[in-house]
Formats: structure tokens, C-alpha cells, sequence
């Protein structure tokens, strides 16, 4: 018997409707389409009353198919599916036709828009026809967390998901969790001490006993799907045995290698080589920098073992540990895998460098400072112990200029977009400096000022009316040195005049920007990311904390520039979808996988046993079976798909010379359907 | 070389190394040779080997007559020796499955074939014993070896569609290029698969170029170039463009030829993160 | 139908499912106005597509084929778009050298997020081929078929047909 193929077609209000003549489809799939027996139209098809209608005609008409024309499957496809289940339906012979993106969106005209409709819907009814009922894979769930980034975002999930109940293993890439907000100095709009309220929490994090911590370590690779991930972890070479060290701090104090950079410091303070990053860092116990330690470099240039240098073995020596020293210069990197059953990526941003605008300086004034630099200098716990001093000659700075949209909103610089944080910040900056210094003058150079939030219109207001800002809408054009002072050229819009001003320090408001490794992440954990190179969200409104990739959530501003209140929010939010995964036992995954076709003998199947399909599979999901006679000796080998392991992607199918593998829900019969009901109008 | 050949199919035939040789036997009239299925010691004498030998034998690996023939040693030129590794390759043998009668060849066919015009596997590069003298196998340029497309290549558009349609017109579909084909050896070819019918199967134009395309296709990266499926189409359609077209490209992209060096990986069941991608947008 | 005044060309897009037909979705929601001459086919992955998919297209009367995916190191399953530019590396080559123009099957990389570059390409692959004309070579061929012309919509078959050999 045929099937009886039903056509619901969407206005979507009139998203739909207005260009397309939506009567007209469901006329002509009625009239003209073989297997359709019923077509209608509704004004929501998402809506309740628009699934009734679906719910009702299934079991009035006896529909054995459905077509709905509305908006894309990505929006709607599961909500028709799960609505035609409760009709006894299977959900695999619901199909949508995508006519809003498709049509009515891109097409103005309503003729070309109508017919167009028209085609899609017979593609999809033909598809229809042939789509056979699939039975959902049931999959055990490993009852376990991955959190990537150990930033507030990180930790906020950590901490969620561990107080659920569930394991959670934590990976940081630095010595040390805590992230930028460990750098900040007071937050907006509260002006609450960053360090005093992040700190506890880094604390909880190691004290917790679901949670596993690995700092000074990478994900290396992601296998695996949602509720079965196959995750290896490298523990990047410590040179210090973290069961061992206690963090008495005695070899850092001895090291000689005092003049480094300190990262965490923005390079305005200098650290030694065997270090902790800041005071409070979690663990509290150090690492060594071997790019500059004296020993590693020895031995680099010696090309001998490290542990066989002899050039400075201070920290070594100093180590009150025995019988084994904590330092262990031989220390090798250590691949760790894990199975977890959902990952939290919260990787966090990228301060834009302040060496991108040569208008600017191009980098070569040392007191041109980013926003994160200005935040170690206020911070107490920053390399001037939170007096506002210029990074050239530690002079206290009587008049500053902040520049607000460095970076942001300048295609050209590569953003395009808001970061959302700077106007805050800068209002704050000015605050703070103004509390600090008291005769000081700020100036801020701004295009817009975006404070939505709570309290924030209120702070920022704070910062011109009661602290003394001077705000001037314009861009700054140039700075250059003159003495010791900066001259500062910029444009005040608003009176129509050019305004010079000779600073004693610049602060630029520079763009958060996207890690550098973002896409290498991205491709790691096979998660989609924008023209930014910020991780993209499944859905821009609905589904904000899930990835592309099912079982992987996003957290924090490695999803898009955001503040602490919002990266939290966003970070419970992951850790609610992890914990609602992780509270089945078993999951639900979509039967898109592939088939390799038996037969009755002498045939058993036309699979000829060449293992392309086995070759191509990035999962190694195809296994040989040995067809074997009733005396046990083999009469052919041949494919079979593990459908554990099948993640659908069709590899083998379209690679199978005899097309003896099948992906069900894209079978040839019914990609063959598609194809060959293209018929343009 | 004939009697050394002989000799060495007597030997493993009497001491049960091979159940069956298959080789070349002396066919109706001098010029012709036919392919032979040697069970019995006694009638190794049937064997042969000349110039007339052009048939690649590893076809008979594939059917399942001969097949039932028991473990053979086969008599293979350098050209037929390439389709071996592809088989093992492509798990359609196992090495220990088969015995290789390497001979080593000056050139086939009368005029001389044309696949020995840029040939460079004089000796075979597998082999069990290898029968005649060893040569040394110096590797031809890539143009020389693919210049016989040259003419064809320098078509105009309109010129190339003109000529291949007038070839597929021809085209009766008896498949006897799938069937001589050493490495067609699905069991069901595509073209019989009816659910649903990629390829149509009736001989007209539509289906002969979606078939005539298809079978090319399924040979990239895999085809050796022996010209069997030329040599047997009953309509002279010259095939072996086609195929000889697809080792090009895939050499050329993928820096692959099949069936030379057991040790490279199936050019079309891999990748290379470099691999050419000029055309993409 | 198409004749010579009026010619509309008629495109076929194989999209993968995760970025270029997400891109599609992309340009839709954003509004942004593009050529109506496409029908497009979605595929989990471009890894899936068969080349006989593109035949297929051709026989039904396309006179041009997009097929896009996911940018080298993107693709959802890790190699798929790395094996099917492989197959693409051979495919269209071979069909030039039967004398089908290059601007006929085309190939891209759009991601998700690329709503701007769907709309540049389609809009290109479509103005390419109206350049080119309707693809008559093979509405020739396609209309001495046994069963009339290509063109035309043939719904398949209720029956189950029988797989023996």
C-alpha cells in the first residue's frame, strides 16, 4: 500500500505568508503530488493549536506521512516529530520543507517565491514517501563532566555541576585556575575586590571532592558523542611533583631568573623562573618556565637531559622535601584519558594587543596601556601594589586618557562588534583612578555609551557627574611623545572641535577578541565557531549554552565578549543542561546510521568486502564480519556498521562502489526521490 | 622462456604448491593466444608465452569458475602485476593466496599495444619467480606516460562533448568492460542495482553517459591501465581515455599510481589535509 | 521550460548539513535577497555525497550543481569534506574531459556563519551558468531516452521491486 502523505503548510505568521501564497502549496501538493491525501495550511504550524492539527489530521486522515513546509528542520524538525510520536507516528516519516529560509525570507517576489515553495514541497513529499520508521539508539550515559578553561566561567560550571553530584574533571592550560578575572581589580558596577570574591571559589574548586584538577594541561583530543566522550587529557611537563610539593615558596624565592616577564602581571611586574603565577594561585604550587629557566636553556643548547645540567640547581637544592625533592626536572608530559559523558567549553577571550594601531604608537609607548594592564596597576595585588604609577618611570600620572572602542567596532581591526565590557570598565578605570589620585584629571574618548544593565547606566553616570570624568564623544586620531608627555589628537564631535591633550598615560579599551586557538579547539571538539572565531551557540535566542556538537556546551566569552555577571549566568546555565544529561542513565540518539545490506543466501550481501567504507570511517565504525557456512569455514567477509560508534556522517555510503551501505534517514531511496523530483518551474 | 616457464608451472603443480596455473596458451592462429587453466602436471606444454600475450589474466581471480579452481600461481606481465597489489589492497586476495608467475615483457600486441608504448614496468614489481631477465624499471615522466591524452585534452568543450557522445552513442551496455575488468569484481554492480536505479539501464544516450561515467569513476585511483575493457568493447568505444584520464588526475593530485608501491595507501580511501583544492570556492 | 529569450537556470545545491546549509538558513534569517534558481538537497556531511547524486541532478535537467561544505578542518566528522574533495579532485575533471563545462560543477567551502558568502556564491554559480546557457548537451540525450524527456517530474513508485540478482 502507498503512503498517505500529509502537507501542512506554515504562514508563520505572515514570515511566510507574505511571500509565499501559501493556499496555493498546499492546492498544488493536493492536486498534483501521487501519495499526498491531504494538504492544508495553518498560521503556526509551531504552535499548540498547530500541533493539534497535525495530532488530528494523523489519526483522521490515517496519515502514514508528513510534510510540513515551514521553517528550517534546524528550528522546528524535532517539535513536528515529537508532536507526530504521541500519534503512535514514527517520528522519522516527519519531514520539513524548508520554505521561510529557503523562500519567503530570500525571495521578494511572491510568484518566484510561491513556486519555488512549490518544488520544495514536492522534493520533500517524494523524500517522504520513501522514508522508512527508525527506531532511536539507546546509548548508556558516562555520569561525568569535562569543563575545558578554568576562568570564572569554568569554575562556575565546575562548581554547578560538582554540587549536583557529579564528577567533573577541570582542565586548565595555565599553572594556575582563575583566568582574567584573577587579574582584574575591582568589578562593575558594585566596585567589589575581583581577587576577594573569586578566590573563595577558586578555593571550593580544589577542595571539592568531585572535582578532579588539571592545571598546566591541555585537551588533546575529543572522541566519542554526547553522554560517551573519549577525552585525552596532556599534563604538560611541570618539572614539580604537585602529591609532593607543599608550595613553601622556598624555591621561587632562591631562583635567580628574577627579571621574567609576569603573564599574569601584563608584563608590568617580573617573576622567576620557578614561579606561582600570583599569590592565591590554585594550585598553590609552582611550575617551571623552561623557555627561560637557566638549567632548561643549559641543557637545550648542551642537547643533554635536563636533569644532567649542572648550571643551577638552586630551586633543587632548596626543596625541604624528602627522601624524593618535589623538583623533578625530568619530568615528561602525560597523556590522561578520560570518558566523560558531557563537556563545558569555557575558554575564555583574548585582550587585542596595544600594538595593533600605529596611530597609537603601534606599541612602542610604554605608558600607551591596554585595559588589562590598567587593572594589574589598580589591583593591590598588581606589581605596584595598586598606586597608579606609569609603567616608563613609575611617575603617578596626572591626567589619563582613555580611549573607549579600540579594536571594537573597527572591521578593519578585524571586530566588528561591541565588546560589550569596555564602556563599563573604562567608567570604572576612570573611578578608580580618580579615588586613587585625587588631583587627577581623566578624560575618555568615546563613540558611544552602551551601560545596559543593571545598575550600570547608574555607574557610569557615577563616573562623569560625581567623580569628574571628562567625556568627549570623538575618535582619537593620533598620539605621539613630546617630552614626557603623550600628546593626545583627538575630535570632540559634539562641540565640532579638535582637542589636544597632553596626557601623562593612555589607557586603550581594547577589543576581547577570540582566542588564538579557537579554530584548533573548535576543530578538537568539532563545535562550529563565527566569522570572529567565537564558538557559535546552536541557537542564537533558544539554545545559547548548547554548541553544534551534542553533549558540548559553551560558557563565558569564548562564545562572545561578556562580563562576570553574564559569563556566570551562562556558565550555571551549561552546568543545569550537563546536569540534566547526566541524570539519565540512558540517552536517546538519533538513528542516522549506516547499514550494510544482508541478504537471503547464496548472496548474504552485495558487499564484495573491499573496506573502503572501513577505511574512509573516522570512527572505525565498520568492522568486518566473516559470513560463515554451517561446518564453520567462511564463505565471504564482509562490512557491518557498529551502530555504537556511527555518528551518520555517510562516508561509507557515498564511498561503497555498489552501494551496498546505506545512512538510514538519507538512504538512496530516498535521496534518489529528492533528486529526482527537482523539477523547476 | 617458454620452457623455463613451463618447467616452474610443472614444479609447483607436482608439489602441490598450486592447484592451477593460469597462463597463456596458443590460441587459434598464430596471432592469437587464449587464456589456459592448467590442473594436471602432464599439460603444462599448453602454456605459452609471446607477444601475443595481451590479456591481463588476474580477471580470472574475480570469477567464480575459476575460482573453483583451487589456489593458483598466475602468469603475470609487469602491467597485470600492478592489479595483484591493488587486489591485496583491496582484500579481494590474500598474498599467500596466490602464486606470481612474474614474466618479464618487451611489449605486447601486434602493433604494439598501447599501453606498452610509455610502459615502465617492464619486470614486474611483485612476484614470485620471475621468469626471463630481470630489467631495470626506470619510472617515465608523468607527461610521457600520459601524453597518449594529449590530443584529446586540447579539445574544445563543444569538440570533447561531440566526440564522447558519439562514443556512449554506440554503447550497447553487454558490459563487457565490467566483466573483463579485473577490478570490477562487485557482486552486484551498481548499475544493477534497481532500488533505487542510479544508472539506466537500457541503451540510449542518457543512461550510456551516466553508466559510461560511472564505471570510469569507479575505477579512480584504482585502474592500472591495462586497456582490457577497450580491447573488448564490441563498439571500439576507447575507454581506456577515460580511465587513463582518472590515473592522471589522480596521480598528478594525489601523487598515487595504483598498484605501484604495495606499501602507499588506496589514493581514494585516504586524504591529505594539502590536498589540491583549486576549484573550491 | 526555459527557451532562449527567458532562460532561467536551474541549480541543484548539495549542502552539508552543518555549515553551508546552515549558512543558507543564516542569509534567510539576516533577509538577504539571492536568485531563486536553486533547489537544494541537504546531506549530513559532503563526505556523503556520491557522485552519482551529481548525475543524477544532470539527468533531471540541472544546467549547473553546487555542492559546498564545511572549510578544511571543520567538517563535523572530522574527514568527511577532506575524502570528498578527493573524490571532487577526480570527478570533475573527469567530466570536463567529457566536455561538461567547469562553471557547470561547482564547489565550495561556507561555513555556518557565512549567510553573506551563500549569497555571493549561489548568486555567482547561477550567473556563471546563465552565461552558459541551458545545458542542452543533456536535455539532447535526456530526451531521447525511452521514457521522453529527463525533464519533468516523475513521481517514484509505491512498489517494492525486488532485489534478487
Amino acid at each position: 500500500m502507498g503512503k498517505k502523505v500529509g502537507v501542512f503548510v506554515c504562514h508563520c505568521g505572515t514570515n511566510i505568508s507574505a511571500t509565499v501564497d501559501v493556499e496555493k502549496v498546499a492546492e498544488e501538493a493536493k492536486k498534483k503530488y501521487p501519495g499526498v491525501s491531504y494538504a492544508t495550511t495553518y498560521k503556526y504550524m509551531c504552535s499548540d493549536p498547530g500541533q493539534k492539527l497535525l495530532r488530528d489530521k494523523i489519526k483522521e486522515e490515517g496519515l502514514t506521512g508528513v510534510v510540513v513546509a515551514a521553517c528550517s528542520p534546524k528550528m522546528h524538525e524535532r517539535t513536528f516529530r515529537n508532536a507526530a510520536v504521541k500519534t503512535g507516528l514514527n517520528p522519522y516519516q516527519v519531514e520539513v520543507s524548508n520554505i521561510r529560509e529557503q523562500c519567503s525570507w530570500v525571495h521578494q517576489d511572491k510568484a518566484v517565491g510561491t513556486e519555488k515553495s512549490i518544488d520544495l514541497v514536492r522534493m520533500m513529499t517524494e523524500k517522504t514517501r520513501k522514508d522508512t520508521s527508525l527506531d532511536a539508539i539507546k546509548v548508556p550515559v558516562t555520569k561525568r563532566a569535562l569543563v575545558i578553561g578554568g576562568g570564572i566561567a569554568g569554575i562556575q560550571a565546575a562548581l554547578d555541576i560538582a554540587d549536583g553530584g557529579n564528577e567533573v574533571i577541570l582542565v586548565e592550560k595555565d599553572a594556575s585556575i582563575g583566568g582574567h578575572m584573577a587579574q582584574l581589580s575591582e568589578t562593575f558596577p558594585t566596585l567589589d575586590c575581583s581577587q576577594c570574591i573569586l578566590t573563595p571559589r577558586m578555593v571550593e574548586v580544589a577542595q571539592h571532592e568531585n572535582i578532579k584538577l588539571y592545571t598546566w594541561s591541555q585537551v588533546e583530543s575529543v572522541g566519542g558523542y554526547i553522554g560517551n566522550f573519549d577525552v585525552k587529557i596532556r599534563k604538560k611537563a611541570r618539572a614539580v611533583d604537585l602529591d609532593l610539593c607543599t608550595g613553601c615558596s622556598s624555591c621561587w624565592q632562591v631562583c635567580p631568573s628574577k627579571k621574567i616577564k609576569s603573564e599574569f602581571d601584563t608584563e608590568l611586574g617580573n617573576r622567576t623562573a620557578i614561579y606561582i603565577p600570583f599569590p592565591q594561585a590554585i594550585p598553590s604550587k609552582p611550575v617551571i618556565d623552561k623557555e627561560h629557566c637557566l638549567l632548561y636553556r643549559d641543557a637545550r643548547k648542551k642537547n643533554i637531559p635536563p636533569e644532567d645540567s649542572k648550571v643551577c640547581r638552586k630551586c633543587y637544592d632548596v626543596c625541604p622535601i624528602a627522601p624524593v625533592k618535589a623538583i623533578d626536572y625530568a619530568q615528561e608530559d602525560e597523556i590522561v584519558e578520560v570518558k566523560v559523558g558531557a563537556i563545558v567549553v569555557a575558554t575564555g577571550y583574548k585582550e587585542l594587543p596595544n600594538n595593533v594601531y600605529g596611530e597609537y604608537g603601534k606599541g612602542k609607548y610604554q605608558d600607551v596601556i591596554t585595559g588589562l594592564q590598567f587593572e594589574r596597576l589598580a589591583s593591590a595585588s598588581g606589581p605596584t601594589e595598586g598606586e597608579i604609577r606609569r609603567p616608563s618611570d613609575g611617575k603617578e600620572p596626572e591626567i589619563i586618557v582613555f580611549i573607549q572602542c579600540v579594536g571594537s567596532r573597527d572591521p578593519a581591526k578585524g571586530c566588528s562588534y561591541c565588546s560589550k565590557t569596555c564602556c563599563m570598565y573604562t567608567a570604572k578605570h576612570a573611578m578608580l583612578y580618580k579615588h586613587k589620585v585625587h588631583h587627577g584629571h581623566a578624560f575618555v574618548f568615546y563613540i558611544d555609551i552602551r551601560c545596559a544593565g543593571k545598575n550600570y547606566e547608574e555607574f557610569s553616570l557615577r563616573a562623569i557627574e560625581e567623580e569628574g570624568a571628562t567625556y568627549l564623544r570623538g575618535r582619537v586620531s593620533r598620539i605621539y611623545k613630546k617630552g614626557e608627555k603623550l600628546i593626545v589628537l583627538g575630535a570632540d564631535t559634539l562641540t565640532g572641535s579638535q582637542v589636544e591633550i597632553e596626557a601623562d598615560m593612555v589607557v586603550l579599551a581594547s577589543a576581547m577578541k577570540a582566542q588564538d586557538d579557537a579554530e584548533v579547539v573548535a576543530r578538537t571538539l568539532s563545535i562550529q565557531y563565527d566569522k570572529d572565531r567565537f564558538f557559535s551557540e546552536l541557537h542564537p535566542k533558544l539554545r545559547p549554552v548548547e554548541s553544534s556538537n551534542a553533549g558540548i556546551f559553551l560558557a563565558g566569552a569564548c562564545q562572545g565578549p561578556k562580563d562576570i555577571p553574564e559569563t556566570v549566568a551562562q556558565a550555571s546555565g551549561a552546568a543545569a543542561k550537563v546536569m540534566a544529561l547526566l541524570s539519565s542513565d540512558e540517552l536517546e540518539r538519533e538513528p542516522v546510521v549506516a547499514k550494510v545490506d544482508r541478504l537471503p543466501p547464496p548472496v548474504f550481501s552485495t558487499c564484495i568486502g573491499c573496506f573502503y567504507c572501513q577505511r574512509v570511517c573516522p570512527y572505525g565504525a565498520i568492522e568486518q564480519e566473516d559470513i560463515k557456512a554451517r561446518d564453520g569455514s567462511v564463505i565471504k567477509t564482509v562490512a557491518r556498521v557498529n551502530e555504537g560508534l556511527c555518528q551518520g556522517c555517510g562516508l561509507c555510503a557515498a564511498t561503497c562502489r555498489s552501494k551496498s551501505v546505506e545512512l538510514a534517514g538519507f538512504s538512496d531511496e530516498q535521496v534518489y526521490a529528492e533528486i529526482n523530483s527537482v523539477e523547476f518551474n | 622462456m617458454i620452457e623455463a616457464l613451463r618447467k616452474k608451472a610443472e614444479e609447483l603443480l607436482k608439489n602441490k604448491t598450486v592447484s592451477v596455473v593460469f597462463g597463456y596458451g596458443e590460441g587459434s592462429t598464430p596471432e592469437r593466444t587464449r587464456p589456459v587453466f592448467i590442473t594436471k602436471p602432464e599439460e603444462v606444454n599448453k602454456l605459452t608465452w609471446n607477444k601475443y600475450c595481451v590479456y591481463n589474466l588476474t580477471t580470472y581471480l574475480k570469477r567464480q569458475e575459476t575460482r573453483k579452481l583451487g589456489k593458483p600461481a598466475i602468469v603475470v606481465k609487469g602491467c597485470d602485476a600492478r592489479t595483484l597489489i591493488v587486489l591485496m589492497k583491496e582484500s579481494q586476495i590474500k598474498r599467500e593466496d596466490v602464486y606470481i608467475l612474474g614474466v618479464s615483457c618487451d611489449g605486447v600486441g601486434d602493433p604494439l599495444a598501447e599501453k606498452c608504448k610509455a610502459c615502465d614496468v617492464h619486470t614486474p614489481r611483485i612476484y614470485d619467480d620471475l621468469i626471463g631477465e630481470k630489467g631495470e624499471n626506470k619510472e617515465l615522466p608523468f607527461d610521457e606516460r600520459y601524453a597518449e591524452l594529449d590530443e584529446y585534452e586540447n579539445l574544445s568543450e563543444k569538440e570533447k562533448w561531440e566526440f564522447w557522445q558519439k562514443q556512449f552513442e554506440k554503447c550497447i551496455k553487454c558490459y563487457a568492460c565490467s566483466n573483463i575488468c579485473p577490478l570490477c569484481f562487485c557482486d552486484r554492480c551498481i548499475v544493477e542495482k534497481n532500488q533505487p536505479q542510479w544508472i539506466d539501464p537500457s541503451a540510449h544516450a542518457r543512461g550510456n553517459l551516466s553508466w559510461n561515467v560511472t564505471r570510469a569513476y569507479h575505477l579512480a585511483g584504482r585502474c592500472i591501465n591495462c586497456e582490457e575493457c577497450q580491447r573488448v568493447c564490441p563498439v571500439d568505444i576507447p575507454l581506456n581515455l577515460l580511465n587513463k584520464k582518472l590515473a592522471k588526475e589522480a596521480e598528478k593530485n594525489f601523487n598515487y599510481r595504483p598498484g605501484y608501491n604495495i606499501d602507499d595507501e588506496l589514493a581514494m580511501s585516504t586524504y591529505n589535509e594539502k590536498d589540491n583544492q583549486d576549484f573550491v570556492r | 521550460m526555459s527557451n532562449e529569450t527567458t532562460f532561467e537556470p536551474r541549480i541543484v545545491a548539495f549542502l552539508c548539513n552543518w555549515c553551508t546549509y546552515a549558512g543558507a538558513d543564516l542569509a534567510g534569517t539576516g533577509r538577504k535577497q539571492y536568485q531563486a534558481n536553486v533547489r537544494i538537497i541537504k546531506l549530513p556531511c559532503t563526505g556523503g555525497i556520491d557522485p552519482l547524486f551529481l548525475i543524477k541532478a544532470f539527468e533531471r535537467g540541472a544546467d549547473g550543481i553546487l555542492v559546498s561544505g564545511c572549510h578544511p578542518g571543520d567538517c563535523h566528522y572530522n574527514s568527511g569534506n577532506y575524502h570528498a574533495r578527493r573524490r571532487w579532485n577526480v570527478f570533475k575533471p573527469l567530466l570536463e574531459f567529457c566536455g561538461i563545462n567547469p562553471d557547470r560543477i561547482q564547489f565550495s567551502w561556507i561555513s555556518a556563519a557565512e549567510g553573506g558568502k551563500w549569497v555571493e556564491t549561489i548568486n555567482s554559480v547561477i550567473d556563471a551558468v546563465r552565461v552558459l546557457g541551458p545545458f542542452e548537451g543533456y536535455q539532447k540525450i535526456n530526451a531521447i531516452g525511452p521514457e521522453g524527456p529527463g525533464e519533468g517530474f516523475a513521481p517514484s513508485s509505491d512498489t517494492t521491486g525486488c532485489e534478487c540478482k
